[in-house]
């Protein structure tokens, strides 16, 4: 298994959320328009992710894995067909419970990015996040720092595409070109970028 | 005088939805059908899953018997087949009271499993099955071939093989991948003959008895390294890993030093 | 609902002139992802377009009896044990098909553009119009799906699903892949590019100019 810091870099850089594995396209390209909104996205997302994804593990592995039940007698259970559902709950329960937190406690930050946490129960990244746990076979320490990691190249990504969409505003693009079209672009030449981070040497 | 509608159900579907009772019901409702239906699906198709993946791992085994070169003419001159044995990975010995059709149950049961620490654990297993069945080919007294099951983790999740052994039990006669979930064009190129053409004599250890195997970065520099796939530099590392897990102490070492006094 | 809904338009509008994909930027999280060859892209087209109608369907058959609080999460559920069904015959009958698009399949369960359409249009038309609309969306988006798979698995291996269409130099042909189109940036490109093509031929979906110039009332100096 690689190392903690490794696997934080290899989230958030090798294997890029939106620009090398195409998750949370939608939110990403939608709220990159303007470079408050696009903070406010990367924000949020680090905090859901770095919540959820160890949530999740929790569950994953008290409940559902192969074996899981083995301290009630039924070593034989395997419900790891029910994670996805299990998980999507688990999201949409953090999220509202995030939503009522800082609103209780941090109105200030509520108010900033209060409109994206709802949007984010239903972001391919966030559930994502939870399957690609599975799939790899994290430890806990590894979710956290994994979801985490995940969550920093999200919001690196955002902030950049955000950054250089505003530039974008007083440029004179080919009309068909115009908004969707010039973002797909961008995202496009950030990935090619982003890709030769795929050569960091990790440790073993 | 409109009469009290005694049917409950029609009473449940006349209440306004934001209704306490019709909001638990109308949940429970959804949740108890939706876990239904899942289940059921789940439950019909496992053995068919089951079923399916078996069958493809005896195309595969057959695949890789029929891919080495010379092997129908090895088999029909030893007037052998290939004959299989549950083997205990401690020992490296046949296994006592474990058979072939019983390795499953064996297996079901997580006391015959070994939980491997971070320091052992090179393919990223977590634990390692006590048992696993092997392949033999022998020509006479000796044995001719080994086939090895091996599983590891690759890039995008567990990897399966079959590798097989030459009876100096130190240079490779092949390799079959039987799953992996990797990147499509990259690093599932490993299931591609141009690439598997690259094992066969391949050398594991070097003359002090280090394991020197591994999947080289680009192009393979020596007689221990393989080819590298570009663009799939953690595949391959995978691979690497995975090989000298299972052919170190920690996995069929045991059996091939075993092999190796001719306790075979 | 007096009016007759048009249902040639409903089925054909999504196609181009209401691309989900190219218009309403839905869906395009695992719609990237799986383009790097046609059978890959195809499982994942009509899955999703599978999800898409039977969810529609359902949600529209009880869609006067959601209540308000657990609207968003219903949905949910609906499709996700519809996601998790379909995973399952995957793994049952196309296996190997199963493991190349490993999590994307189940990522379907949050794509915009299942719940886009439950949201907007299930919700409030009759179950036959909602199939329709939603079988609409989905050929919409299966259409994009292909036209940038086949692009990148011709160009990125010389072949169109599994068969070598260009025969590869390794082989003896004369074709070179284009090693940039089996990955991640090539995606982007070719959308890139065929929202422009489709802009450009149907200019009444180019977006509005945020910031026109001031009109000129000195001459230039």
């Amino acid at each position: 298994m690689t190392d903690l810091w490794s696997l934080f870099l290899l989230a958030a850089f090798v294997d890029n959320m939106p620009l090398t594995l195409f998750l949370g396209l939608c939110t990403f390209l939608a709220l990159s328009r303007r470079p408050e909104s696009a903070v406010g996205l990367g924000i949020a997302m680090t905090g859901v992710l770095g919540v959820t994804v160890p949530l999740n593990w929790l569950i994953y592995q008290g409940l559902l894995a192969p074996g899981a039940w083995a301290w009630a007698g039924m070593p034989e259970m395997d419900l790891s067909y029910l994670s996805l559902i299990a998980f999507i709950g688990v999201i949409a329960a953090t999220v509202q419970l995030l939503e009522m937190l800082l609103d209780r406690f941090f109105p200030s930050i509520h108010a900033a990015f209060g409109v994206f946490l709802p949007l984010l129960t239903v972001q391919c990244a966030i559930l994502a996040g939870s399957l690609f746990m599975v799939d790899r076979a994290y430890g806990f320490a590894e979710s956290v720092v994994f979801g985490l990691g995940s969550g920093v190249g999200f919001a690196i990504a955002v902030g950049m595409l955000g950054a250089i969409r505003t530039r974008l505003a007083y440029a004179d693009l080919p009309a068909g070109l115009r908004g969707l079209g010039i973002a797909f672009i961008l995202t496009g030449v950030m990935s090619l970028g982003f890709g030769s981070f795929a050569q960091m040497a990790m440790s073993q | 005088m409109v009469e009290p509608d005694w049917n409950p159900w029609r009473r449940l579907l006349a209440l306004p939805n934001e209704s306490r009772t019709k909001t638990i019901v109308v949940a429970f409702l959804v949740a108890s059908i939706c876990a239904l239906l899942v289940s059921g699906a789940t439950v019909l198709l496992r053995p068919i899953q089951t079923a399916n993946r078996a069958a493809e791992e005896q195309t595969r085994v057959d695949a890789l018997v029929r891919g080495i070169p010379g092997m129908t003419d090895l088999l029909t001159q030893s007037g052998g087949t290939l004959s299989t044995v549950v083997i205990d990975l401690e020992n490296g010995h046949a296994a006592s009271g474990v058979t072939v059709d019983s390795l499953d149950v064996v297996l079901a049961d997580t006391s015959n499993w070994t939980t491997l620490g971070p320091g052992t654990d090179l393919a990223g297993l977590g634990q390692r099955p006590n048992f696993a069945q092997i392949f033999l080919l022998r020509g006479g007294d000796d044995i001719s071939l080994v086939l090895l099951p091996v599983t590891g983790l690759g890039y995008g999740g567990r990897i399966d093989a079959i590798l097989a052994l030459r009876g100096d039990m130190n240079t490779i006669e092949g390799i079959a991948i039987t799953s992996h979930s990797e990147t499509p064009g990259i690093g599932g190129r490993i299931e591609e003959p141009s690439w598997q053409a690259g094992f066969p004599g391949v050398e594991l250890r070097d003359e002090t008895g280090d394991l020197r195997f591994a999947v080289a970065r680009a192009q393979a520099s020596g007689p221990y390294e393989v080819d590298g796939i570009t663009g799939a530099t953690r595949t391959g590392r995978g691979i690497t890993n995975m090989l000298r897990f299972w052919l170190g102490p920690d996995g069929y070492g045991p059996l091939i030093r075993a092999i190796e006094r001719g306790e075979f | 609902m007096a009016t007759r809904v048009d249902f040639w338009a409903t089925l054909t509008d999504p196609l181009i002139r209401q691309n989900p994909v190219t218009l309403q930027i839905l869906g395009i999280c695992s719609a990237l992802a799986v383009t790097t060859s046609l059978a890959t892209a195809l499982t994942m087209s009509v899955s999703l377009t599978v999800v898409l109608t039977l969810s529609a369907v359902i949600i529209s058959l009880i869609r006067r009896h959601i209540p308000e609080s657990i609207r968003l999460i219903v949905q949910i559920i609906i499709v996700a044990s519809l996601v998790i069904v379909i995973d399952q015959v995957l793994q049952a009958y196309f296996a190997e098909i199963s493991r190349a698009l490993s999590i994307y399949v189940s990522l379907i369960t949050t794509n915009c553009l299942v719940l886009g359409r439950t949201e907007a249009y299930a919700r409030h038309h009759a179950p036959f119009t909602a199939a329709v609309d939603a079988l609409g969306n989905g050929l919409g988006y299966s259409l994009v799906l292909l036209v940038i798979g086949a692009v990148r698995e011709l160009f990125g291996r010389g072949q169109l699903f599994g068969w070598q269409a260009f025969p590869v130099t390794d082989a003896g042909g004369w074709f070179t892949p284009l090693g940039l189109m089996l990955l991640a940036p090539s995606a982007f490109f070719l959308l890139g590019g065929l929202v422009w093509a489709i802009r450009s031929w149907r200019p009444e979906q180019v977006e509005a100019q945020e910031h026109l110039p001031p009109a000129r009332t000195r001459p230039a100096e």
